[in-house]
């Protein structure tokens, strides 16, 4: 009752301060800030969804990210920039330290303007490669926009982002209508290393290949090539172990407000179909600035599952071995303006881990849909404690691509059996002979007291040969 | 005092025993040993462990007081309780560990005492324990078996 | 789709040299080669864009092969931009492009030796899918289309190569802790058969003692000299012994101390003046 009042009360408070379950300040760096203009729908969206956009140049000397040590904006969108560094107010080290406050960062790339050095270092920091020369071309023969790469092949038709694994919660294709194309016009792609942090949320198509238009386009020399086909990712997130993320857009023209409205045509196809970049720039934003794919757990609770004194108590601090227990945990997930209950991609597992330094179980935790309601889904699982005492923790450790991490940690103590616990010797048949022996020897014992006190002397022989 | 004579009669056969073991042990021949002790020859053959055994019984039988041989049928009856126990623990293994050890421990500790409670009561054993009277012997043991069986009982659970 | 198309077209303009609107890439006189440095050349086949080789083409551990083929643009040779040998696991779906050294002639050259493949192509189930992708800017169609399969044969002498397991975010397996078995009763019937056997003792140790002349008389004569504490030492003896059996049964143990203090102190009194009449009784020869 109290940890709902206490979820609704947040829930109001999120309501009323912000869109995102973060916060609501963005910075947006431009060049020039009227460069705003070109992205007018896709800045537009963001402010009808509550973002309170500060725009800002890399030369101004009122930004800064901090203040007084605190985060002055909870989110950062950079536009490509002409000039090779960023200033003395967006240099990596403060770029990481906001990552590490838990700021989010939106990053885009273009091939014509080469990505700022301070970008650069950052991207590297967290394992994700730019070409050499900080930019790229990105073009691909087989899918192109007829329409307006007719002969240049540089404005890349993609498929709405499909999970890259069956198991990968579908934030950004689900509910898309078929057959409507990503526009990626003149971006550049990344490559991304093997950490569990990073993810492509759109790869390239294997046709694709990335080059250099300045020296490469006439030849593109065998061992020059940086990257091509899947390995290339166009678009990317990496979520930090904070949950801090950062996305990184290859094209910047593709969020632009041409490229909402163009109809583009693929290539040996006549029909010119409406492009999906304003929907796929809501939810690449969206992600990046935490309105969809953020989790958090309201409540969890595990008791006795068994007859007894013990079985009305919650979350108590001791079990005893071999007890029955039930575990319960409560989740919601953010949904662009409201807590919704979280329901585990299909294909994937919430699991409970009861462990002590490694886990003694590890288990499927199901929906408890009768603690469950539509902002919360519960979970459950009743499971045997291991025979074995210590000092256990009941864990959920949920950490997939594109959702928050969940950590949770209950410690419990785990007691051996108490000496009035265990089964009674007469309940076991195998004591029989030895609660036999004792009672044999008592009864013996009794009866030789007796007959030493009061047996008389019988044995005449005995007693003549004493009385000797 | 008849005791004593008893003791000493006692004495030749179980000699006997103790010396036919030495020279085994020191590695010599029996031959040598029989014609260096020609009078004890008898005494390796079967027969003659038979007799020596019937004459520890019959001495046994004709020198033991009644009361004692009542104490010993009491510890006989321990031993065959505890090696039943014994050989169940053998034979069908020892779970429950704690009723085992309870239940065999009592058989055991019990013999003990009894034993004691036979040392310190019999005629001939008087003059070592100037002190005790039968009866002061009595009251520690019956206090001592109390104890022991409390011990057993809350062992076995 | 467009695959069919351009092979179609190739088709076309080979059989009967009628141009289409839009021109299309192709290539000719393609080969592919395996180089061993050991055995010098070996296998050599024509590479034809309509059939991919009917048999694998085996790569050893320190072979090379070499593709070499001349794009044509329309059916004239011609530079392509892109000119890949793309290797493809069918089952992981993971590909290795290998880019080809094009010239102004269209003629293209491309060797990939084992140890370029990556690890994870390397440890492919299946032969590797090797495919050609020409493509250029302008107009003209593309072609990609499957070459052959490659089978990689690994050197038996060294150990196989290995990969690290990436650490992916993801559900692990389910883990059920193994409880230790519980312990078994032996057969009933071995525990009652010795449980009687134990119990069968104590009449026999009666009918020994009753062999050997034990009795019981002197208890008259003990009762009659001090019945109170003869009764009360043997009551409070059998009592504990009670006491013990209710501790057994149903008591804990702070019901049964003071109990034990009670009934211990009656026998330690009791006993006294028992004992003494027992000594009367050997002092007088009664025993």
């Amino acid at each position: 009752m109290k940890s709902f009042l206490s979820f609704s009360l947040l829930l109001l408070a999120t309501l009323v301060s912000a869109i995102s379950s973060t916060g609501d300040r963005l910075l947006a760096v431009l060049d020039d800030v009227a460069e705003k203009a070109t992205y007018s729908k896709f800045l537009g969206d963001l402010e009808s969804r509550g973002f309170k956009i500060t725009y800002e140049t890399p030369k101004s000397e009122s930004l800064s990210l901090f203040r007084l040590g605190e985060r002055k904006y909870d989110h950062v969108i950079f536009f490509p920039t002409k000039a090779k560094g960023l200033g003395p107010n967006l240099t990596p080290n403060l770029l990481v330290q906001f990552l590490n406050q838990k700021g989010n960062i939106l990053l885009t790339l273009s091939s014509e303007v080469p990505a700022a050095t301070s970008l650069v270092s950052l991207l590297t920091e967290l394992d994700i490669t730019l070409p050499s020369d900080r930019t790229g071309l990105v073009v691909d023969h087989f899918n192109h926009d007829v329409l307006s790469a007719a002969d240049a092949h540089d404005v890349l038709l993609l498929p709405v982002p499909r999970p890259a694994r069956p198991d990968v919660a579908d934030l950004f294709a689900s509910g898309a209508p078929a057959d409507t194309p990503i526009a990626f016009p003149r971006g550049a792609g990344v490559l991304l290393g093997a950490g569990p942090l990073l993810t492509p949320i759109v790869r390239a198509p294997a046709t694709a290949y990335l080059y250099n238009p300045k020296e490469q386009a006439e030849v593109l020399a065998a061992d020059e090539l940086f990257g091509a086909g899947a390995q290339l990712a166009l678009v990317a997130g990496m979520q930090a172990r904070n949950s801090a993320r950062l996305a990184v857009v290859g094209s910047a023209e593709m969020l632009s407000d041409k490229w909402f409205d163009a109809k583009v045509t693929k290539v040996g196809e006549k029909k010119e179909v409406p492009t999906y970049n304003r929907e796929v720039a809501k939810r690449v934003a969206g992600w990046a600035f935490q309105e969809t794919g953020v989790l958090k757990v309201n409540w969890v609770e595990h008791r006795l599952n068994e007859a007894g004194p013990g079985a009305n108590v919650s979350n108590p601090a001791m079990y005893r071995i071999k007890n029955d227990v039930t575990y319960k945990i409560s989740l919601s997930q953010w949904d662009w303006d409201k807590w919704t209950g979280f329901t585990v991609p299909a294909n994937d597992d919430l699991q409970l881990e009861f462990s002590m330094l490694s886990p003694f179980h590890r288990l499927h935790l199901a929906v408890d849909a009768a603690h469950s309601s539509p902002e919360a889904t519960a979970y459950t699982a009743s499971f045997k404690l291991p025979d074995q005492h210590g000092i256990f923790n009941f864990k959920v450790n949920y950490k997939r691509p594109f959702l928050t991490n969940i950590e949770e940690k209950n410690t419990v103590s785990v007691r051996h059996m108490a000496h009035d616990e265990w089964p009674r010797s007469y309940v076991i048949s195998g004591a029989w002979p030895w609660i036999a022996g004792i009672g044999a020897t008592i009864t013996a014992w009794l009866a030789f007291v007796a007959v030493w006190m009061f047996s008389k002397p019988a044995d005449a022989r005995v007693v003549l040969k004493k009385t000797q | 005092m008849a005791p004593k004579r008893h003791n000493a009669r006692d004495i030749t056969p179980s000699a006997a025993a103790t010396t036919q073991a030495g020279p085994t042990t020191a590695g010599t021949v029996p031959a040598t040993a029989a014609v260096t002790k020609p009078y004890r020859v008898s005494v390796t053959t079967k027969d003659s462990w038979a007799q020596v055994v019937g004459n520890v019984w019959s001495h046994y039988l004709k020198t033991t007081p009644q009361r004692t041989k009542l104490i010993d049928v009491f510890m006989a009856f321990l031993i065959v309780v505890g090696a039943l126990q014994f050989l169940y623990c053998v034979l069908a293994g020892n779970y429950p560990f704690n009723a085992f050890l309870s239940g065999f421990s009592a058989t055991v500790g019990q013999f003990v005492l009894t034993a004691s409670l036979r040392m310190q009561t019999t005629e001939a054993n008087k003059s070592d324990f100037p002190s005790v009277s039968p009866e002061r012997a009595f009251a520690d043991y019956v206090v001592c078996s109390l104890i022991l069986h409390f011990f057993c009982v809350n062992f076995i659970n | 789709m467009h695959f069919s198309k351009s092979l179609l077209s190739a088709a076309l303009l080979l059989a009967a040299g009628v141009a289409e609107a839009a021109s299309s890439w192709s290539f000719d006189d393609a080969t592919v080669a395996v180089v061993s440095k050991k055995a010098g050349d070996g296998l050599k086949e024509k590479l034809n864009a309509k059939k991919p080789l009917s048999k694998p083409v085996t790569i050893g551990s320190s072979d090379t092969i070499k593709i070499t083929l001349t794009a044509k643009d329309n059916g004239s040779g011609k530079r392509p931009h892109q000119a890949f040998v793309v290797l493809k696991d069918v089952d992981s779906g993971l590909e290795a492009p290998f880019p080809l050294t094009t010239k102004d002639t269209g003629k293209a050259v491309g060797q990939i030796s084992q140890k370029e493949i990556p690890v994870q192509l390397l440890l492919a189930t299946k032969p590797l899918q090797a495919s050609i992708v020409i493509g250029s800017f302008g107009s003209a169609h593309g072609l990609n289309t499957h070459l052959f399969d490659l089978t990689v044969q690994l050197d038996p002498n060294a150990p196989a190569p290995s990969t690290e397991k990436t650490l992916r975010y993801a559900k692990q397996p389910e883990i059920h802790h193994i409880f230790k078995a519980d312990p078994k009763n032996p057969p009933k019937i071995i525990s009652l058969v010795f449980a009687l056997a134990v119990v069968a003792t104590v009449p026999a140790l009666f009918l020994g003692w009753f062999s050997l002349g034990a009795n019981l008389d002197h208890l008259t004569t003990a009762l009659g000299k001090a019945p109170l504490s003869h009764t009360a030492f043997l009551g409070s003896i059998v009592a504990m012994e009670f006491v013990f059996f209710l501790y057994y049964s149903t008591w804990n143990l702070f019901q049964v101390l003071p109990v034990v203090g009670l009934v211990g102190a009656v026998t330690v009194l009791s006993g006294t003046k028992a004992l003494g009449e027992v000594q009367a009784r050997r002092l007088a020869g009664q025993r």
